[in-house]
């Protein structure tokens, strides 16, 4: 979705390591509207910009529990674009008062034959989605509203049904690892989205 | 007597021209910063030129009010001298607007009666407001002076519960689904939903065990795994079964 920085070394190496801030939430439908109004009042003046994108998710079963993760993107609304790869780590656990879900970032276009490469070099696709929606940019921090759905039949991106009636909200900021500043903007804007949306941050593992 | 009321009448005069003078100027710097400096302008100043319009507007109105201003109504003005011919006085005094003072002009600047098209509005609503009827144009107008009343005690009294009732009525109406947005962030943290051998909706566990197996194929080996450090309950290797939680399914097909 935006453009990555290419990092030629492995993850553990020596580049700057960069990190997600992140926070997310939901929205219904039906207030949808009232969302994308607030968002344009405070985010950046640009055009509202939409997207339509099918990501597609790669798992490598190493010999311990923990599986590679991988994250593959290509726009819908753009075919000619390059994917985007993308390497998230697992949440920093940090202090707990940091209002943000920190994680490990790594992102890299990639040309339009990925999908046979992670194939070849022993990934197996676990699911696969397709997001639609709004992304908002006020700085530094990102804002995606997105609507999720489900592909039924595999490979086919026309044919798909959403996942829930509502929206997923993202708040993102893409920092270099040791800055902590990000998590005190990040919690005021969340706090001008509320009632709206509560955006807070979410462990993905307690939902597993 | 007539010496006196003339002094009054120049004196009422002249301060209600330098009133007008200031609305003009007002009127005219708010025109001009709305036409150039469009971008750079905000609400609150919008808002105080405006306040600004209506505080001169108010004096305008105090001074006519006022009992020491004689009655203009009274006072008739008669065009002593129409001619085509332009005069350069009345240029100067009118800013170039008005340069002849001639036939043209005179019935626009020195009407009395509203325009046309007011007049036949107030035509209208006195013909209407005579149809109604007494009784209830009476009851009209107590509405009308009950709502007003009631909105004035709103705006005049901040009341403390005020912010519990609007809270209420926002609840009714909620904007977002918190067990959505656990859904949402599970199917995007780690595909809770969205697995490629999940069929759309419920699934009833044992039945589909048998489907996606043969759907994947002999080309796709398909493991989905369920929790971060690979728990398996009650899995034997080699035997494809299905856990009870929905969207977690463990096969080996090899």
């Amino acid at each position: 979705m935006e453009a990555p920085p290419v990092s030629v070394l492995p993850i553990t190496g020596g580049t700057i390591n960069m990190m997600e801030y992140l926070l997310q939430g939901s929205v219904l439908d039906q207030a949808l509207e009232s969302l994308l109004h607030r968002l344009r009042g405070l985010c950046d003046n640009m055009e509202p910009e939409t997207f339509a994108d099918h990501e597609l998710v790669y798992l490598l079963k190493g010999q311990q529990g923990n599986p590679f993760l991988l994250r593959a993107r290509r726009s819908l609304s753009h075919p000619t674009v390059p994917w985007h790869l993308r390497y998230l780590g697992q949440p920093e656990v940090g202090d707990k008062s940091r209002h943000a879900l920190v994680r490990n970032c790594v992102d890299v276009a990639a040309s339009h034959s990925l999908p046979d490469f992670l194939n070849e070099m022993g990934f197996r696709m676990d699911h696969e989605f397709v997001a639609k929606g709004h992304i908002f940019r006020r700085g530094v921090l990102k804002v995606v509203v997105s609507k999720l759905s489900r592909i039924l039949v595999p490979g086919n991106t026309e044919n798909t049904e959403p996942l829930s009636l509502s929206y997923l909200v993202e708040l993102s900021v893409l920092a270099p690892a040791g800055q902590d500043t990000m998590s005190e903007d990040m919690r005021s804007f969340a706090e001008q989205l509320k009632p709206l949306v509560h955006l807070e941050k979410i462990d993905p593992k307690r939902h597993m | 007597m007539q010496q006196r009321e003339e002094k009054l009448l120049d004196a009422s005069v002249e301060s209600l021209i330098s009133r007008v003078a200031h609305l003009k100027n007002a009127l005219h710097s708010f025109i001009y910063k709305l036409e150039n400096e469009y971008e750079r302008l905000t609400w609150p100043s919008v808002l105080d030129n405006f306040a600004l319009l209506s505080g001169q507007l108010n004096t305008i109105n105090k001074l006519l009010r006022n009992e020491k201003t004689p009655s203009f109504r009274q006072q008739i003005i008669i065009p002593l001298l129409l001619s085509p011919d332009r005069d350069e006085e009345l240029a100067k005094l009118t800013e170039q607007r008005v340069p002849v003072f001639s036939h043209e002009i005179v019935p626009d600047h020195l009407r009395t009666k509203p325009d046309p098209e007011v007049e036949e509005q107030e035509k209208q609503l006195s013909a209407e407001a005579a149809r109604i009827g007494t009784e209830v144009a009476q009851k009209q107008i107590q509405t009308l002076n009950k709502l007003c009343s009631n909105l004035l005690e709103k705006l005049n009294n901040p009341r403390d519960d005020r912010d519990a009732d609007s809270a209420a009525i926002r609840q009714n109406k909620p904007s977002f689904n918190p067990a959505d947005t656990n859904a949402l962030v599970a199917a995007v943290g780690f595909g809770k939903g969205l697995s490629k051998c999940r069929p759309p909706g419920p699934v009833a566990p044992g039945h589909t065990g048998q489907g996606p197996m043969m759907s994947g194929g002999p080309t796709l080996q398909q493991v989905t795994i369920g929790g971060g450090s690979g728990q398996q309950q009650g899995m034997g290797p080699g035997a494809p079964q299905q856990q009870g939680q929905p969207g977690m399914k463990i096969l080996n097909v090899i």
